[in-house]
């Protein structure tokens, strides 16, 4: 899942861009609402974390901004405002969550997934497909119940095409889904994580699920 | 005027039918003279002219019948009339010569009145000589007490028409005055209804809602209105700065809280990445150096709004003491900015060292932390009618005049920095409330060149 983190204050942007990417979330920061704009202008984002009280243009003005410009991405404000009227405001602004801070880290991790498997129109948090599970919760793969060692980022791929079964993606939309801007991957590095993947897939016994298309990219059929 | 024309028309009833009631007992006594004129008293008695057949039907047994009565000296009952069958009239006693009036319930029910009438019977003396009874001997008369009664009820039925009328015209009257001046009133009172249905739209959801007015504005609504709309200015500026209060505080609460508890929960998932994990805990260190300022700033305020700071003054060398304040502020770090003093030589002031300590290091703070690089940053001091006056001065980024109103707000700050400038935004509100315990002025200002003073007057030179 792609993430922009919208906030202003450093040391809540390094401990939660770390602590998200641990969770295999691709993270790119910004620290106000210009650069909010900007970077959503040029890029798709799965979610969007917003701050409300930003320097140069304030979280709400950037979320109805991004509404009125017809971007459909997730939104999670995350805000030290926590009366009724501000989460309301923010809801009907075009919010998709409200979470009021201290929170828990935890929390912020299980509500980005819930906005996910939303924007998936998955709603189990474990997908199975041909004796595969892929635990979105725990972040794990079994096959036949046995567990399936994978890398942060091969575990990414696998979820990310699970959860869009059907869809066909190429190189450049896996690197922009999937890795955040100061990640410098290219397309090899892709051929080479969906190589692993199937490797590892392989060893364990499951089938094959990741299907080449010539010309267009990767998906699971 | 319900009471005046009450008593109007009870006084005009009054005088009215005491009128006609004395009409009416007037014709009573001239009936009751016409049946004394035709009693006479002769050789042969007395006589009652008005008693022979044909005369005086009214006497009668009659469908309205009237009576009489006369008795000889008040008790011996001389003649009656018809009328009266078997029954008697009442009778009081009259002296001689005079009468009396009284209502009475008649025979056959009906309301009556009496006049009862006391006199002397004319004596008719033959002075003819050739009748038979010229020179005959009258015996002396005796005085006559007569009773003469007749039924009222025309009297109250005219008095009854009377005040019906009288009465009637009042609350005519009334109903029109109070119309009218229910209408009168009402369209006076219109702009003050309309003013008042204005008011009661207005709540703390639409406080920059202003009262105006329908057509030409009345002088004595017009004061009511201007003064009505400075105070919804006023409360609309105190909800807006207590809604910015709410938020700024909870930002400036909050915040650090949760960068505390993140950096927490998320070291404990990268316990692996050592130099992260240090990085953080600086982070938790210098977030909890930040916390405990704020705190500290906190109690200093709300002490000072108790009343519990006491003013401790001493003399101070301002030039040195100001130095010595750069350089705590300063707090070893490499700075690019410098303090440039202009304060005359040897000066030095009578006051509290500890909390001038406390201004001095907000103001240098926020000049170094809100300046831009290689500033400098300048105080001076000069002598203005016996007092020190005090000023900071440096250039300033971004700042509008309109955020001078808002910086001893406590927890505002100007965001146009990123990241974390170390400021809870309650060092001007400090700032001022020492100043205040002081009794000192603080004044701040912004020109058109960007450059931000702080002028602190009131400092008193020392006291040898």
């Amino acid at each position: 899942m792609k993430l922009l983190l919208v906030e202003d204050s450093e040391r809540l942007q390094r401990s939660l861009s770390t602590g998200l990417k641990k969770y295999g979330f691709a993270v790119d920061q910004a620290f106000d609402g210009e650069q909010a704009l900007a970077y959503t202008a040029v890029n798709q984002y799965d979610a969007i974390i917003l701050d409300l009280m930003l320097p140069k243009i304030d979280g709400l003005t950037v979320l109805s901004t991004l509404r009125s410009e017809g971007k459909d991405c997730h939104v999670l404000i995350l805000s030290a405002k926590d009366q009724t009227e501000d989460r309301v405001r923010g809801l009907d602004l075009g919010a998709d969550d409200y979470l009021v801070k201290p929170f828990a880290f935890n929390e912020l991790v299980s509500r980005l997934h819930a906005l996910e498997r939303r924007r998936s129109g998955v709603k189990n948090p474990v997908i199975e497909i041909d004796g595969i599970k892929v635990d979105s919760v725990t972040r794990q793969v079994f096959f036949d119940d046995q567990p399936v060692a994978l890398t942060r980022h091969e575990y990414q791929l696998l979820e990310f095409l699970a959860r869009r079964r059907g869809r066909v993606f190429s190189h450049d939309q896996l690197i922009d889904q999937l890795y955040d801007a100061c990640s410098y991957v290219t397309r090899n590095a892709v051929e080479a994580h969906v190589s692993l993947l199937r490797k590892r897939l392989n060893l364990a016994g499951a089938p094959n699920l990741i299907k080449t298309r010539r010309g267009f990219g990767y998906l699971i059929e | 005027m319900i009471v005046v024309l009450t008593i109007t028309a009870g006084f005009l009833y009054v005088r009215v039918a005491g009128h006609v009631e004395k009409v009416f007992d007037e014709a009573m006594y001239d009936k009751a003279q016409a049946l004394i004129s035709l009693t006479e008293l002769d050789e042969e008695g007395l006589e009652f002219d008005f008693a022979e057949d044909g005369v005086m039907l009214e006497f009668q047994e009659h469908q309205t019948p009237q009576y009489y009565q006369l008795w000889e000296k008040g008790v011996d009952l001389l003649i009656k009339s018809p009328s009266l069958g078997e029954s008697d009239l009442p009778r009081s006693g009259v002296e001689f010569g005079g009468h009396q009036f009284a209502d009475m319930k008649l025979l056959d029910g009906r309301d009556g009145r009496l006049i009862e009438i006391n006199f002397m019977p004319r004596v008719e003396v033959e002075d003819d000589e050739e009748d038979e009874d010229y020179g005959a001997v009258i015996p002396p008369p005796e005085a006559v007490t007569m009773v003469f009664a007749r039924e009222r009820e025309t009297l109250d039925a005219t008095l009854f028409a009377i005040g019906s009328t009288i009465f009637g015209v009042i609350i005519i009257v009334l109903l029109i005055s109070g119309l009218m001046i229910w209408r009168l009133v009402g369209a006076g009172l219109s702009p003050l209804s309309y003013l008042a249905k204005q008011v009661s739209t207005i709540d703390e959801s639409n406080l920059d809602a202003r009262l105006n007015h329908k057509g030409d504005q009345s002088m004595e609504i017009a004061p009511i209105e201007n003064q009505l709309n400075r105070l919804l200015e006023r409360l609309q500026s105190a909800f807006e700065r207590e809604k910015r209060f709410s938020a700024n505080a909870a930002h400036e609460l909050r915040t650090p809280l949760s960068e505390l508890k993140t950096l927490a929960e998320v070291a404990r998932i990268v316990p692996d990445d050592r130099e992260m994990v240090v990085s953080f805990f600086n982070d938790i260190g210098e977030i909890s150096g930040q916390m405990e300022k704020m705190v500290a700033t906190l109690l200093e305020l709300s002490r000072s709004e108790a009343g519990l700071l006491r003013i401790d003054s001493e003399n101070i060398d301002l030039a040195e003491y100001c130095e010595e304040v750069w350089q705590h502020a300063v707090n070893g770090q490499e700075i690019n900015k410098s303090l440039l003093k202009h304060i005359p030589e040897g000066l030095v002031i009578y006051t509290d060292r500890e909390k001038l300590g406390m201004i001095l290091s907000n103001l240098f703070g926020n000049a170094i932390s809100y300046s831009p690089d290689n500033a400098e940053i300048e105080i001076t001091a000069k002598i203005l009618n016996d007092n020190v006056v005090l000023e900071v001065r440096n250039a300033s980024i971004n700042l509008k005049p309109e955020d001078i109103l808002h910086m001893k707000d406590r927890f505002w700050r100007k965001q146009t920095i990123q990241g974390e400038s170390g400021h809870s935004g309650l060092g001007l509100t400090l700032v001022e409330a020492l100043a205040g315990i002081m009794k000192l002025d603080v004044n701040l200002r912004l020109d058109n060149q960007q450059t931000f003073m702080v002028t602190i007057s009131g400092l008193n030179p020392s006291v040898y």
